[in-house]
């Protein structure tokens, strides 16, 4: 039997199990450990597993996703999306499905302290939904915005998909951040663009019959956010000679004085600024940018008199049950990927593609479908994990005028937007789920109404990026 | 799913409160936990001195690669045991309550049996990294103690997948709650 073939089985036997309730991890160390034994041999396979199951997990790079994992877990707790999301409302509270963008907004802060959809999901499921009932917002509007909000928890980098792609194609994590944060922007843009025209034609989603009020109302704050623009652009060109220490001090100075002017928001301006402006300007690489993250989390937390040990303690279970379900599976990607590197297929399949004549961009927007369609009824770090080894080489052989590195980030953003699409899409969307869960009054059916016009302007920043790959990668070259 | 597992509050579904299983695992866990923090504080610390200094901790990431490794299969069993692994049950949605307790029971003693097999072999390296006295690069620090810890917590995630294939099957079959 060849390689090819036996890889294709291999395929085949972990859907089996997957389908029959098997964990999916395990699904893939099983069949990847009969795949190993098969093509070299049992014994092989024993010794492969003595010090591979260590060292996979001795592995520097990956100390980042528990880190950044509790740094979430510690923001979830420390009142800080509250916060944010106040100080969103303040802005924009007051005009026509103002609290859905206000929930936009603080997502989008929100987003570049914590690296994961689900915990942000759940924590503006606390912080914000009960706010928008009350004011008699939609039910299935104001869980699908939040559902689609906590999106941008992976789209803002920090962002632990990336962090994994980062990983499995061994490519640069500070640089795949960067390349995130413009389609991150763009994802927020069009989420508020959106919720304007819904609200348009339907008013009734987002009624304004009382005027919001939030205390303490400090105003008008927009003038000050202009003028720190301002600052910052000044000190960032009064760097020039050095771009990275220009940007770093021009984000220093923004964000003194929106702290200055809206104190209460001042701790998430804080942490985003030391973790992205420190990967950002070179201080530090996210790897040890997720420690620095979360040590100054937990300072900031404590020191706002926000945390309680039984807060932290529950900050490290959390991190402890979503990072175990995240090795194992990447644990069982590993077995499975060395067992693929073993029949070739990736390569084949890279050589047969490559030399079939085919568009390269038909044979993209092809994987790209077949993810969303997978990524409906999928999980979507196992579909990656599982995908990645073989699309990877078929992607870095096709010819899109750019180098591989280049290719490898853009490709590595288009994954992570298809990715964001299936953590909301029907009929599995994990998102969706997990509002649901904070939401018991409203029916699940009505969350993923919520989500449809949501998932039209995915689609539309999808083309948008695929279309012009400078969307990504331009933040990249100014950067480096 | 970029992650997991719902949220705190939605987990705690037990109808018979926080079982045995759990409460040992999440102390192990924990125990995990506090070891990535030191880590995420000894690497601060390291930035930091190297920022201001240009002084940083030498060898500090070859700390973080064991501490890493071990806070991981710490945190492993305690993931188990509140069945947090990423499962799909779109296809056996047609079986009875039970039917599915039994699959899942199934599956936790295969899983069990492979963590028994990672032990094994984790134990096998560890003997190895042992007799040959290996060491990491910079700090040379020995290699076997951060294998064995492993080995031992890869053990206990075979105990709690065997302990939680026995609750299953004796809730079930007592025909208690589905």
């Amino acid at each position: 039997m060849s390689g090819t073939m036996v890889a294709l089985l291999g395929f085949a036997a972990m859907l089996l199990l997957i389908a029959a309730r098997a964990p999916i991890g395990l699904s893939m160390l099983l069949v990847g450990a009969a795949g190993y034994s098969y093509l070299s041999s049992g014994v092989a396979f024993f010794s492969y597993m003595k010090t591979n199951s260590y060292h996979q997990f001795a592995n520097y790079t990956l100390s980042v996703i528990p880190l950044f994992i509790l740094m979430g877990a510690l923001a979830e707790r420390a009142g800080i999306a509250g916060a944010l999301f106040k100080a969103a409302e303040r802005a924009f509270g007051n005009r026509r499905g103002g609290l859905a963008m206000a929930v936009i907004g603080a997502c989008t802060a929100f987003g570049a302290i914590c690296g994961s959809s689900v915990a942000t999901t759940a924590t503006f499921g606390r912080a914000a939904l009960p706010e928008m009932l009350k004011y008699r917002y939609d039910g299935g509007f104001a869980t699908g915005t939040i559902a689609v909000g906590g999106t941008l928890g992976i789209l803002i980098p920090p962002s632990v998909i990336l962090v994994v792609y980062a990983i499995t194609t061994e490519q640069n994590i500070a640089k795949l951040f960067q390349a995130a944060l413009i389609p991150g922007l763009l994802a927020a843009a069009f989420y508020c663009i959106t919720i304007a025209v819904v609200v348009r034609r339907n008013p009734d989603l987002a009624p304004l019959n009382e005027k919001i009020q939030v205390e303490p109302a400090q105003q008008p704050i927009w003038p000050k956010y202009l003028a720190a623009g301002i600052v910052a652009l000044v000190a960032f060109g009064f760097f020039k000679g050095s771009l990275s220490g220009g940007l770093a001090l021009g984000l220093v100075a923004m964000a003194a004085l929106i702290a200055f002017i809206d104190v209460t928001v001042m701790p998430a301006i804080l942490i985003a600024l030391v973790v992205v402006g420190g990967i950002y300007g070179g201080i530090f690489t996210p790897t040890e940018g997720a420690a620095v993250g979360a040590i100054t989390m937990l300072v900031v937390a404590l020191a706002g008199g926000k945390l309680g040990l039984s807060d932290i303690k529950e900050a490290l279970l959390q991190t402890a049950e979503t990072s175990g379900m995240i090795f194992i599976i990447l644990l069982g990607a590993e077995v499975f990927g060395a067992f693929l590197s073993l029949s070739r297929l990736p390569t084949t399949a890279a050589d047969m593609i490559g030399g079939s004549g085919l568009s390269p961009y038909l044979v993209l927007i092809g994987m790209l479908a077949f993810y969303i369609l997978l990524g409906a009824v999928m999980d979507e770090l196992a579909m990656i994990l599982i995908t990645l080894p073989v699309f990877f080489p078929v992607v870095q052989a096709l010819d899109f005028g750019m180098s591989p590195d280049d290719v490898a980030i853009w490709f590595g953003i288009l994954v992570l937007i298809v990715v964001g699409i299936g953590l909301t899409a029907p009929p599995i969307g994990l998102n969706v789920f997990v509002i649901s869960a904070v939401a018991r009054s409203v029916p699940i059916a009505a969350t993923y109404r919520g989500v449809l016009p949501f998932l039209m302007a995915d689609i539309l920043r999808l083309v948008l990026v695929l279309a012009i790959p400078g969307t990504a990668l331009w933040l990249v070259r100014v950067l480096n | 799913m970029s992650e997991p597992a719902l949220p705190v509050e939605a987990g705690g579904q037990n109808a018979l409160g926080i079982n045995s299983i759990e409460r040992v695992t999440s102390k192990i866990a924990v125990i995990g936990g506090l070891l990535a923090l030191a880590v995420a504080i000894l690497v601060t610390t390291s930035v930091l001195m190297r920022w201001l200094f240009n002084a940083p901790i030498d060898g500090d990431f070859e700390f973080v690669k064991i501490a890493t490794a071990i806070a991981i299969f710490a945190y492993l069993p305690y993931t188990q045991a509140r069945r947090g692994n990423i499962v799909v049950d779109t296809f056996t949605g047609w079986l009875s309550p039970r039917g599915n307790a039994v699959l899942d029971a199934f599956w936790d003693i295969v899983y069990a049996l492979s963590a028994v097999f990672c032990t094994y072999a984790l134990y096998t390296g560890t003997m190895e990294a042992m007799r040959s006295g290996e060491t990491t690069m910079q700090r040379q620090l020995l290699v076997w103690p951060g294998i064995g810890i492993c080995a031992i917590l890869c053990g206990v995630l075979a105990l709690t997948a065997f302990i939680s294939a026995r609750n299953l099957l004796s809730s079930h079959a007592k025909g208690s709650r589905s």
